[in-house]
């Protein structure tokens, strides 16, 4: 981008950048710069953003034994002093658990070959470190092998994969989380489209426990949230105690429910909830856990097409169908099938969410081969302006078959 | 091991904290001891504790401050610490005394501890000019402005009827997060790019193939949702023209080309409210454009600190314990909210509730037509 105008000579500007970075330095919240102060980054190129009011970064290009996960910026010429900064993606750990004797071989790795600034979390899920320079960007990646992890998932390519802490510290979690998230990385066809870019746009796949959603899979590109079917489950007696200690109160449940699907018998003291009628909501069980449970029969949604990104926007996932808590590898299958046909049509930076608005959600599951549990059908329009015609007598039979089976049911 | 084939941590056994381990899937209950400190119970009777603290804007943390994290995880908790999501780094420990004492410890090196229950949970930035090229605005500075702001939220010291999130994205990309958030700022150019002559042939075809292929076939013309770029034709000459009025500021030229700039005078920030992910009260939805445009000058963004202070004193004051602020505008309406917050009369297209398009503006591209309705398809 252009020098914006109007911009101070380079010594002044550089005084104001200083300023402004030490007013950002204030105030009760951890600062950003504060830390940065500690390590090798250009603070000053910020800063002059900062005054300018414009990106001081231009694009540049890192020479790594890596197709994905490296990405390099070069402080745009109107910026005294100049200045780079390549950053490299990082896989997480599942959950992002980090035990102290990993984390140092990260800050080990970290300090020597980079500038020693760790952004611990970036928005794709994964870790991303600075570098030194470019030299040493082959260097730094042997070095994190070592520790145990990689540098990857950027581009046009599955992302890093993202998830709740699921099971580990949850007591919501209705399916296993982090070993969907695990196999799903240990399955080599992932593995491979993680590490090589060749989709239209990026996708991402994310996993969420319950409908609460904290692993936002909603909004990713391929999201898998658990559930369950029906109504969730009463432990009356329990759900008694609990309103007698003055933990729970009936009367909030059923006005909360986001379905009104609970009802409450003052008389036998009894909760009951219309599993038609529930929306799972999580309300009730978050309230009164565990005297009201999810139900048993356990299922995770899929859903796909979500994103912030892209031709048309934001948008959340639309629903495809159920699988079963322990059908990881139908799901690894169903990350190519969907896959297919965006890959195979959509134009270059649509993301899967945009083609599926150009195609239309039953083209799409009909062209992608879905066939899950409760996959959304497009029920046929029959032909209204014909609606009679001469029957042959065996339909006429049938029918006559089916009254009087009927006639039986009911008891005429 | 070949260059190409990737080394993904992926042993759970080997990251999680043996106590985790050990209670894995069999938590029971959990209690609250003041904010910031959780307590998980597990069927087998053992009890692990969670402090969670607010990491910088962007999580960007040195590695001097990352060692004492590891020393403290050492020192009190059990070996072991996680990030989330939103930004936020938490200690696992296994009684309330170490809980405790390693609150007391972070706010010593000055990390606010907090963040369950009706609190500010975190707040999401993008990278923007740290290392971003295409930012409009700087979102860890806002994130660190709104932070100092709205610090007593995060901590307990005011308490607020619900889960509160904050996103800032630097532009409408939405890298922090998208939109899907009770509060969401997104960077706004303000005015349509200018695209400088001298670098856009570095985006296109060499003029010789140019002058043979279609208009359609051009990459920088596909990638323009509106149609506002177009190739114009004259005689031997060919020029891309940008049609100001079908502009909507999506920024996916910029994305995709350097070609394309911005004066800063035109920047500002929108303001989203009332989109959240999780399928409590009124369902997931992506939140509203309440103020299209303000400026977002740094470093303090008084303007920006200044409406969101606003838009959460009016959730404070007239939401029910417990309805989170998409619930809220939901039950009141979006009319009566847009007044109590005293926000400007806006334009007729922000006021239609896309179902599936943008959320800033709404528009039909050319030739595309977007299939409504069937989300609510049997």
């Amino acid at each position: 981008m252009a020098a914006p105008p109007n911009l101070p000579p380079p010594d002044k500007l550089l005084e104001m950048a200083e300023q402004y970075l030490k007013e950002l330095e204030k105030g009760p919240w951890p600062s950003h710069v504060a830390e940065m102060r500690k390590t090798g980054y250009p603070l000053h190129v910020y800063g002059v953003g900062l005054v300018a009011r414009k990106s001081p970064w231009g694009p540049s290009a890192v020479k790594a034994k890596r197709l994905t996960g490296v990405l390099a910026r070069i402080a745009r010429d109107w910026v005294p002093k100049g200045g780079e900064e390549v950053h490299f993606r990082v896989f997480h750990t599942p959950g992002r658990f980090l035990p102290t004797s990993y984390l140092r071989g990260i800050i080990k790795v970290a300090r020597e070959y980079g500038i020693g600034l760790v952004e611990v979390v970036g928005q794709t899920g994964a870790m991303v470190i600075n570098v030194k320079s470019k030299e040493v960007g082959d260097a730094m990646i042997e070095a994190l092998r070592q520790v145990g992890t990689d540098v990857g998932g950027s581009g046009d390519a599955i992302r890093e994969l993202n998830t709740c802490v699921g099971p580990a510290l949850c007591e919501f979690a209705l399916y296993d989380t982090l070993k969907w998230f695990t196999e799903f990385r240990k399955d080599k066809k992932i593995h491979d489209a993680i590490a090589v870019p060749g989709f239209p746009y990026k996708f991402k796949i994310k996993f969420s426990g319950c409908p609460m959603d904290c692993g936002r899979a909603n909004r990713a590109d391929l999201g898998f949230i658990g559930t369950w079917k029906g109504a969730p489950e009463v432990d009356q007696e329990l759900l008694r105690k609990k309103i007698e200690a003055g933990e729970a109160d009936p009367n909030d449940l059923v006005s909360k429910c986001a379905g009104g699907a609970i009802s409450w018998d003052a008389e036998k003291k009894e909760l009951k909830i219309d599993g038609s009628r529930c929306k799972k909501c999580m309300y009730c069980i978050r309230k009164a856990y565990p005297a009201i449970k999810p139900g048993k029969e356990r299922r995770v949604a899929v859903l796909v097409g979500g994103g912030s990104k892209g031709r048309y926007g934001p948008k959340l996932g639309w629903f495809v169908g159920y699988l079963k808590p322990d059908e990881v590898q139908k799901g690894i299958e169903l990350v190519f099938k969907v896959i297919e046909p965006w890959d195979k049509e959509a134009q270059a930076k649509v993301r899967i969410g945009d083609y599926i608005l150009m195609t239309g959600l039953y083209q799409f599951i009909e062209k992608a081969g879905i066939q899950l549990e409760d996959t959304p059908k497009l029920v046929e329009k029959l032909p209204d302006n014909v609606p009679y015609r001469v029957l042959p007598e065996e339909e006429r039979k049938k029918y006559a078959q089916f009254a009087e089976e009927l006639r039986r049911a009911v008891g005429i | 091991m070949s260059a190409i084939q990737l080394n993904i941590p992926n042993e759970l056994d080997k990251f999680l904290p043996d106590i985790v381990k050990r209670n894995y899937g069999k938590w029971k209950e959990r209690k609250f001891h003041g904010p910031g400190i959780i307590e998980h119970i597990s069927e087998t009777g053992e009890r692990v504790f969670t402090v969670k603290a607010a990491l910088p804007p962007n999580a960007r943390v040195s590695v001097d401050t990352l060692e004492k994290f590891a020393d403290i995880a050492d020192k009190l908790g059990v070996g072991a610490l996680r990030i989330t999501i939103a930004g936020n780094v938490e200690f696992i420990t296994d009684s309330l005394d170490k809980a405790l004492k390693i609150k007391e410890e972070l706010e010593k090196l000055g990390f606010p501890v907090g963040g369950w229950g009706g609190a500010l949970w975190g707040i999401n930035t993008c990278t923007a000019f740290l290392t971003c090229q295409i930012a409009v605005i700087d979102a860890p500075s806002i994130g660190k402005a709104l932070g100092d702001a709205l610090k007593p939220y995060f901590t307990g010291e005011e308490k607020l009827p619900a889960k509160l999130r904050v996103f800032i994205s630097g532009c409408p990309s939405g890298c922090a997060g998208g939109t899907a958030i009770d509060i969401a700022i997104v960077g706004m150019w303000g005015a349509p790019p200018k695209i400088r002559e001298e670098v856009l042939p570095l985006c296109m075809p060499p003029p010789k193939a140019l002058a043979k292929i279609p208009e359609s076939q051009v990459f920088l013309v596909q990638v323009c949702p509106t149609g506002a770029l177009t190739l114009r034709r004259e005689g031997e000459k060919i020029k891309l023209v940008l049609v100001g009025e079908k502009c909507i500021n999506c920024g996916r030229c910029k994305d995709n080309c350097d070609a394309f700039d911005y004066d800063p005078k035109d920047v500002g920030a929108a303001i989203l409210i009332g989109g959240k992910m999780a399928n409590t009260g009124v369902g997931p939805r992506l939140a509203r454009v309440l103020i299209p445009w303000i400026p977002a000058n740094p470093p303090r963004y008084e303007e920006i600190v200044a409406v969101v202070k606003k838009v959460i004193d009016v959730w404070k004051t007239h939401g029910k314990p417990g309805e989170r602020l998409a619930d809220f505008v939901e039950r009141i309406g979006w009319a009566k909210f847009v007044e109590l917050v005293g926000a400007p009369k806006m334009a007729a297209q922000y006021l239609w509730w896309p179902d599936a398009a943008r959320t800033y503006l709404t528009y039909r591209a050319r030739g595309e037509v977007i299939f409504k309705g069937f989300r609510d398809a049997p």
